[in-house]
C-alpha cells in the first residue's frame, strides 16, 4: 500500500525532467537527484535526439536513473531508442493503452494529467504493471511542462501505486506538495530552468535541498517525545499482536469468539495491503460516500468568537450524514471477501445502524441491527430509516435497554451465528482487532485533513477538537497527526447534567480502568464493578465506555480530555446554526462547544480544526421538545 | 488439597460422572441462595457453579441474563457473593464451589483481594467467561499460589493447537461449551460433542464438563456417558421464574435429583 499516512523519514526521491545538456544531467547527479528525464518527443522544446542522449548519459555517474520520456510515439520509434540508448525506464506521457505501455518489457510509469473527475485509482488497476503512476496538470492541448500545479486535493489518499507529482512545482512550492501528498518522488522540469531546456543551477540546488531536506527537518520535530515514552515509534507500533496499547485493549471474550477474531484480524491484515481492496475502498468513499469531505473555513462564527480561526472537517456531508459511513463500506467490504453474507450491527442514536443498513443495501446483504427498547422510542426516524433499507431492527430489552445492551445483544448474536456472520462494529472499542481496523477506516479523515489544511493555509493546525462517544471520529482525525509534537488536541466526552452530578458519559474524565465488551478501558462502573448507566443529550456519545487507544492516549498525556455539558453543546448548536447556516449533531455540538471556550484565547493567526462529525437533521426533534416546541 | 480434585478423583474411581448444577448468587433472593446450595448438594450436586450476577453478561441467555438482573435488583455485589460462600462452607466443608462471572468485578475488587478472599472463605475455582487464557497469565498464578483452580471454556471454534494451550493453563477442569451460542440455546449435538471431547482428551487429564444446552434428564444422561461432568444452568435457573418462591427448595433439588437418577441408571 502506498498512503501518505506520515512516513516523514522515508525521502521523497526526485527527478529532473527535459535535461538536453550534459553538464546539467551532471549538476543534476551532484546535488542528489536520483533520476533524469530525456525527451523523445519531437514537438517539444526540451527534445534531445540520439546523439544528445548518449552525451548525457555518458556524463552520469552511476546510481541515477534515465528515463526517457514518448509521447504517442509509434512502437518502432521507441523500439529504435531503446536498441540504441541504455533507458532504464520509460515514461509514457499521452494516451498510450496499459497494453501499449507493457509492450516494450521494459519497467515503465504512466503519466496521468489530471482533469476534474479522473478516477486515479482505476487508472492504478487499469494499469497494472506501470511501476507508479506520474500525475500532471491538465491544460487542453498541452502535453506536459504547463507550469501550473494541479489541485492536490483531487489526489486520493490510499492508492495502489506510489504516485509521482509533476506540474508547475518549484523550490517554492515542493515542500507544500510533499507534505499535501506524501509523494514516492516529484518531477521538475521548468521549475528548475532559466530558459527552456537550460537548468539552472541554483534553481536546481534549491530545489533539491527543500525536496530532500524536508522530511528531516520535518522528522526531527516529530521524533522529540511528546511525553515521557510517547515517540513516532511508539504510535506507529501500537497495538501490539494482540491488540494492546499499553494496559489497554486486548481480547475479552468467550472462548467462542476467539477464533473468528482471529480470522477477522487475518483478513483485515491482509486486504488493508491488498490493491485492488483498497482500489474498491478508495472507489466507493470517493463515489458512494463522497469523499474527499471539505474543510470549511468558519469565517463567520471565527470571528464572532475574536479568536482563532476555526475550520470544520465536513463528515456532516457525507451520504448519510456522518462519519460513520466511512467505517461501515471498509467493514462491510471486508465481510464480502470473508464471503460472509449476515451483517449484525448495534445501535445507540440509529447512525451507525443506518450507515449499516446503508452499506448491506448497497451490498446485497442481510441485516439485524440491535438497537435498544429505549432508543427505539426515542429515534423512531433512524428505525424506519433502517427498515426502509431492508434491515432488520430487533429491539434489545435486557439491561438498560441502550447502546450497551444492544452490543450485549448483537456479541450473542454473532457467538450464535459465527459462521456466517460478520459483525461491524460501529466504534473504535469492542475486542482487537475492532479498535485498530475502525481506527484505520477512519484515519481518512486525518489524512484529508491534513492535505486540505496544508493547501489552504499553507501549514498545520495549531488544535484539533472531537468529541468523543467510543472515540471513532476523534481517532480519525487524530490518527495523522499525532506525531506532530506542536499540534494540541482535545477529546470532549458528553458531561450531561454536569460532570459533579454523576449524570454523564465521561469516562475518561471521571473513571478508573474497567473491562466491557471485549477490551480494558476507562469504564463508568459501580464500587462493585457493575457497569451504570450514563446520560447524555445526545444518544450516540451515551456510552460507558471509550476506544482502548483513547484511554493510553489520555495516560500517555498526548491528548487532552475535556467535557461539555448537554447545554453548553446546545448552545454551540445554535451558535453553528445561525452563524453558518450548518445545522451540526449534538454529539459534534459537544467538540463545538469546547471550540467555543477556547477559540477566543487564541491569537487570529492560528488555527483550530473541529471534526463536525455529523449533520443534526436527526436530533431537530429533541432540541424542539427541550425548547417546549412539538413537531 | 483443592476440593475438586478430591472430588473428581473420587467420581473417577467411582466411574461417575460429576453434576454440576448453576445458580446466580442472590437469585431470587440473597437469603434464598445459601439454603438452595444445600439443597442442590442433597440431591446429588457433586460440585456448584456460583454464578456472581453482573450488568452485561454477554455470553448468557436471557435466563440467566434475567436471574443476574434479579440477583443485582437485590444489590447483589462481588463481596456479598464470598460472604454466601462463607456462609455455606459453616455447614459443607467438601462440596466444590466455582465461581462464574465476568471480569470486570474482580477488576474493580483488585486481583489480590479478590483471590485472597475468595481463598479464605473457601472457593475452589473461578471461571471468567470474558477472561481467556492470553490475557489471565498474571491472574493465573495469583490463583495458583492460592490452590484456586483457573477453569477455561473450549468451544466448538477452539481449533487443536489452542486447545493444547488452554489444557496446560487451566485446572480443577475444563468447562467445553457444547454450542456456538449462549447458555440456555437450542439443541446439543451429541456426535459432535462427543468427538470434540475425545479430541480434548488427547491434550488433557483433567476431567472434561460440558455445558450450554443441556436441559433435561435425556440430555444430561447423554453428556453424562462422553464426559466427566455435566453443567446444568439456565433449565434450573428457569425454575425460579416459573414456580412459586416458597416452594424452590423443593423443587429445584427434585429436578436435580431426577438428573442423577438419569444419569446413574445409565451406567
Amino acid at each position: 500500500m502506498f498512503d501518505n499516512k506520515n512516513k516523514l523519514i522515508s525521502p521523497t526521491r526526485v527527478k529532473i525532467c527535459g535535461i538536453t545538456r550534459p553538464q546539467d544531467a551532471l549538476l543534476a547527479a551532484k546535488l542528489g537527484a536520483d533520476a533524469i528525464g530525456l525527451v523523445f518527443y519531437k514537438k517539444s522544446s526540451r527534445a534531445v535526439s540520439v546523439k544528445q542522449a548518449q552525451s548525457i548519459i555518458q556524463a552520469l555517474p552511476p546510481f541515477v536513473t534515465v528515463v526517457g520520456l514518448f509521447v504517442n510515439a509509434e512502437p518502432t520509434f521507441v523500439q529504435d531508442i531503446l536498441a540504441k540508448l541504455p533507458l532504464e525506464l520509460l515514461q509514457f506521457h499521452g494516451e498510450e493503452s496499459p497494453d501499449y505501455c507493457s509492450h516494450f518489457d521494459k519497467p515503465y510509469i504512466k503519466a496521468l494529467r489530471m482533469r476534474s473527475g479522473i478516477d486515479i485509482q482505476s487508472s492504478a488497476q487499469e494499469y497494472s504493471e506501470a511501476k507508479a503512476l506520474l500525475l500532471d496538470t491538465y491544460v487542453q492541448g498541452v502535453k506536459g511542462g504547463t507550469g501550473v500545479p494541479f489541485n492536490w486535493q483531487e489526489v486520493p489518499l490510499l492508492l495502489s501505486k506510489p504516485i509521482i507529482v509533476a506540474g508547475g512545482l518549484t523550490p517554492n512550492n515542493v515542500s507544500r506538495a510533499i507534505m499535501a501528498l506524501h509523494p514516492y518522488a516529484v518531477d521538475v522540469s521548468g521549475g528548475v530552468e532559466s530558459t527552456k531546456g537550460i537548468k539552472d543551477a541554483d534553481k536546481m540546488s534549491a530545489f533539491l535541498f527543500e525536496a530532500k531536506d524536508f522530511p528531516q527537518k520535518h522528522s526531527k520535530g516529530a521524533s522529540m517525545s511528546i511525553a515521557k515514552s510517547f515517540s513516532i515509534q511508539d504510535t506507529q507500533s501500537l497495538p501490539d499482536k494482540n491488540g494492546h496499547f499499553g494496559p489497554y485493549g486486548g481480547i475479552f471474550v468467550p472462548e467462542t469468539l476467539i477464533q473468528p477474531l482471529k480470522e477477522l484480524q487475518q483478513a483485515y491484515q491482509h486486504y488493508f495491503k491488498d490493491s485492488a481492496f483498497l482500489a474498491e475502498l478508495n472507489d466507493d468513499l470517493h463515489h458512494f460516500v463522497g469523499r474527499p469531505s471539505p474543510l470549511y473555513h468558519a469565517a463567520r462564527w471565527s470571528e464572532r468568537l475574536g479568536g482563532a480561526q476555526i475550520y470544520l472537517k465536513r463528515e456532516d456531508l457525507n451520504h448519510t450524514g456522518a462519519h460513520k459511513v466511512n467505517n461501515t463500506v471498509g467493514q462491510a467490504l471486508l465481510a464480502k471477501r470473508m464471503g460472509k453474507n449476515r451483517i449484525i450491527a448495534e445501535t445507540g442514536a440509529g447512525q451507525h445502524g443506518v450507515a449499516t443498513a446503508t452499506v448491506a443495501a448497497r451490498f446485497g446483504m442481510e441485516c439485524v441491527v440491535y438497537m435498544g427498547s429505549e432508543d427505539i422510542k426515542r429515534q423512531a426516524i433512524n428505525v424506519y430509516r433502517m427498515r426502509l433499507l431492508g434491515a432488520e431492527v430487533r429491539p434489545v430489552e435486557s439491561g438498560s435497554k441502550t447502546l450497551k445492551d444492544a452490543l450485549n445483544e448483537a456479541m450473542r448474536d454473532w457467538v450464535t451465528h459465527v459462521d456466517n456472520t460478520f459483525y461491524i462494529i460501529g466504534t473504535v472499542a469492542g475486542p482487537h482487532p475492532y479498535p485498530v481496523m475502525v481506527r484505520d477506516f477512519q484515519a481518512v479523515i486525518g489524512r484529508e485533513t491534513r492535505q486540505q489544511i496544508k493547501v489552504l493555509t499553507g501549514c498545520l493546525p495549531d488544535v484539533l477538537i472531537a468529541c468523543v462517544g467510543g472515540g471513532s471520529n476523534a481517532i480519525g482525525l487524530f490518527y495523522s497527526f499525532l506525531d506532530d509534537k506542536g499540534i494540541t488536541m482535545y477529546g470532549v466526552e458528553a458531561a450531561g447534567d454536569g460532570l459533579e452530578t454523576g449524570h454523564h458519559a465521561a469516562p475518561l474524565c471521571t473513571s478508573k480502568p474497567g473491562v466491557l465488551h471485549g477490551n480494558r478501558t476507562y469504564l463508568m462502573s459501580d464500587k462493585n464493578g457493575q457497569v451504570i448507566e450514563t446520560h447524555s443529550i445526545s444518544a450516540g456519545l451515551d456510552y460507558p465506555g471509550v476506544g482502548p487507544e483513547h484511554a493510553w492516549l489520555k495516560d500517555m498525556g498526548r491528548v487532552k480530555y475535556v467535557a461539555a455539558t448537554d447545554s453548553e453543546a446546545l448552545d454551540a448548536f445554535h451558535d453553528l446554526t445561525r452563524l453558518e447556516g450548518i445545522i451540526p449533531a449534538l454529539e459534534s455540538s459537544h467538540a463545538l462547544a469546547y471550540c467555543k471556550k477556547i477559540a477566543p484565547t487564541l491569537d487570529k493567526d492560528k488555527i483550530i480544526v473541529v471534526n463536525l462529525s455529523g449533520r443534526g437533521d436527526k436530533d431537530i426533534h429533541t432540541v424542539a421538545a427541550l425548547e417546549g416546541i412539538e413537531i | 488439597m483443592n476440593r475438586l480434585k478430591t472430588c473428581f478423583d473420587k467420581l473417577r474411581t467411582q466411574k461417575r460422572a460429576a453434576l454440576i448444577p448453576f445458580i446466580t448468587a442472590g437469585d431470587p433472593t440473597q437469603t434464598l441462595t445459601v439454603p438452595l446450595m444445600h439443597g442442590l448438594v442433597e440431591a446429588g450436586a457433586d460440585v456448584i457453579e456460583l454464578g456472581v450476577p453482573f450488568s452485561d453478561p454477554m455470553a448468557d441467555g436471557p435466563v440467566i441474563q434475567r436471574a443476574s438482573e434479579r440477583a443485582l435488583n437485590q444489590g447483589t455485589s462481588l463481596r456479598d457473593v464470598l460472604e454466601m460462600v462463607k456462609t455455606f462452607r459453616a455447614q459443607n466443608q467438601t462440596t466444590p464451589i466455582v465461581l462464574m462471572g465476568y471480569l470486570n468485578p474482580i477488576e474493580i475488587m483488585g486481583y489480590e483481594t479478590f483471590v485472597q478472599a475468595a481463598d479464605s472463605v473457601g472457593v475452589d475455582g473461578v471461571l471468567t467467561v470474558d477472561l481467556p487464557p492470553e490475557e489471565a497469565t498474571d491472574f493465573c498464578l495469583l490463583l495458583h499460589t492460592h490452590t484456586i483452580a483457573p477453569i477455561f471454556l473450549l468451544a466448538p471454534t477452539t481449533i487443536p493447537e489452542r486447545i493444547k494451550h488452554i489444557c496446560t493453563q487451566a485446572s480443577g477442569y475444563l468447562y467445553y461449551v457444547s454450542l456456538k451460542g449462549v447458555t440456555g440455546d437450542a439443541h446439543i449435538d451429541m456426535t459432535s460433542v462427543a468427538e470434540k471431547v475425545k479430541e480434548i482428551r488427547q491434550y488433557t487429564k483433567l476431567p472434561i464438563g460440558v455445558g450450554f444446552g443441556i436441559k433435561d434428564v435425556e440430555s444430561a444422561t447423554q453428556v453424562a456417558k462422553v464426559s466427566d461432568a455435566v453443567i446444568v444452568g439456565s433449565a434450573l435457573v428457569k425454575l425460579i421464574e416459573t414456580e412459586p418462591q416458597e416452594k424452590l427448595l423443593e423443587i429445584m433439588p427434585a429436578f436435580v435429583r431426577e438428573l442423577r437418577k438419569g444419569m446413574d441408571t445409565s451406567l
